[in-house]
């Protein structure tokens, strides 16, 4: 609470702040190729632990920690010119355990404001007093669906040679997704309803809290929804929307995501699935484009 | 929070207890101290790396993020005359900096 801090506490940290950040610019600009080489080769190096990213990163804390708003909206304060998903990586292994679990209410409120804070928008595990029944969870792969009656691995391309080459051999769903057709006809679909299929996600809607008892506004309000989906251990990001219902509990995935998506994520490994954050993302206006995003 | 690789040859206690004589919350002396620690990190890794050749740098930052501190040893060992007593000063004159930074806060305050 401003002016009721000791005049001592803010003349030193104000003045050791501005100290930390000359060290880091000094560090960074001296010596950038090195640490270029070391966050864009961390899976070739087999660094297992996200720890050596974390202290080359060490984001200034410009408030005591008992502050958690204001310090993670000061955290991207950091070595500027180091790739933003090295930063990313380091402060989402800082908070996320090491096994695949549920998180934490406290958890989950440190990645919400980690993700915010990084993608410049609002993002939560909860919105309007409804959520998933978890934000972070095993992430499988997913087929086409067909967005309209009638198409098929043939037409689901449009044309395009380079989508074709990588995501046909993923297949198209028997059945639709949980909302139907992307759109009427072929003719009727617009770029939205094209884009909505590309970049969709599976979530275990029908595991919601309370499910039974709210069905149709769960229905409602999971339909398209928005979504960052985030692989923790890459940073790679996209904004996605939930356009299926899925997988089963029994498979022991939470989650499933589509060709694009799991391509872009790198999330599948040789056992077909690997963890992701997905939390939603608050866009009344519709303002933020589906697909890959960079974190700031 | 893990254990720096150069904790045995720096120490911050005469920080610390600096800290511990000023009008300070617990909160407060516990964030200044962090960002003493943040100093520090940041002036010796930059001290560290600058005696190092580009090839050793990457091979440093390999075992650093891996947190294999016995090989950060062997490495700066053989490759840095006098390691040890490099990081001890770039640390002894940055803690010079931050205690007369705090002597002007006691004189600020009278």
């Amino acid at each position: 609470m401003p002016g009721t801090k000791s005049p001592h506490y803010e003349f030193l940290r104000d003045k050791w702040i501005k100290k930390h950040k000359d060290l880091q610019a000094t560090l960074s600009k001296k010596h950038k190729k090195s640490f270029e080489f070391l966050a864009n080769n961390t899976k070739q190096l087999a660094v297992g632990s996200l720890g050596g990213l974390i202290l080359l990163a060490s984001p200034i804390q410009t408030e005591p920690p008992k502050h958690t708003q204001s310090q993670q909206e000061t955290n991207t304060q950091t070595l500027g010119t180091i790739d933003n998903s090295a930063f990313l990586i380091a402060d989402l292994g800082k908070v996320l355990p090491d096994t695949v679990r549920p998180l934490t209410e406290g958890e989950e409120t440190k990645i919400d404001e980690i993700l915010s804070s990084k993608f410049g928008m609002k993002v939560s595990e909860e919105l309007n007093g409804l959520r998933l029944n978890r934000s972070y969870g095993l992430i499988g792969a997913e087929q086409h669906l067909a967005r309209y009656p009638g198409d098929n691995m043939s037409t689901h391309f449009d044309g395009n040679l380079d989508d074709s080459t990588k995501y046909y051999s993923s297949g198209m769903a028997p059945g639709l997704g949980a909302w139907g057709y992307f759109a009427t006809s072929r003719a009727n679909m617009t770029d939205e309803d094209s884009e909505r299929e590309k970049y969709y996600i599976a979530t275990q809607t029908f595991l919601a809290p309370d499910f039974n008892n709210k069905v149709a506004v769960y229905r409602d309000f999971f339909k398209y929804r928005k979504m960052l989906v985030v692989n923790p251990h890459n940073g790679h990001a996209m904004v996605v929307v939930i356009g299926d219902a899925g997988p089963a509990e029994w498979t022991g995935k939470h989650l499933g995501g589509s060709p694009e998506v799991m391509k872009y994520l790198e999330r599948v490994d040789g056992r077909g699935r690997g963890p992701v954050l997905y939390y939603f993302i608050d866009d009344p206006d519709d303002s933020i484009p589906l697909g890959p995003i960079e974190p700031l | 929070m893990r254990k720096h690789f150069y904790e045995e040859v720096v120490e911050t206690s005469s920080i610390s207890l600096a800290l511990a004589d000023m009008d300070l919350t617990h909160e407060e002396r516990k964030h200044l101290i962090e960002l003493v620690e943040d100093n520090l990190h940041h002036a010796i890794l930059d001290a560290v790396l600058s005696e190092l050749s580009d090839k050793d740098k990457e091979e440093f930052l390999i075992l650093y993020a891996r947190q294999d501190d016995e090989k950060i040893w062997k490495l700066l060992r053989e490759r840095v005359d006098n390691i040890e007593e490099k990081i001890k000063k770039t640390a002894d004159d940055l803690k010079k900096e931050l205690h007369r930074d705090i002597e002007e806060s006691h004189k600020k305050s009278k």
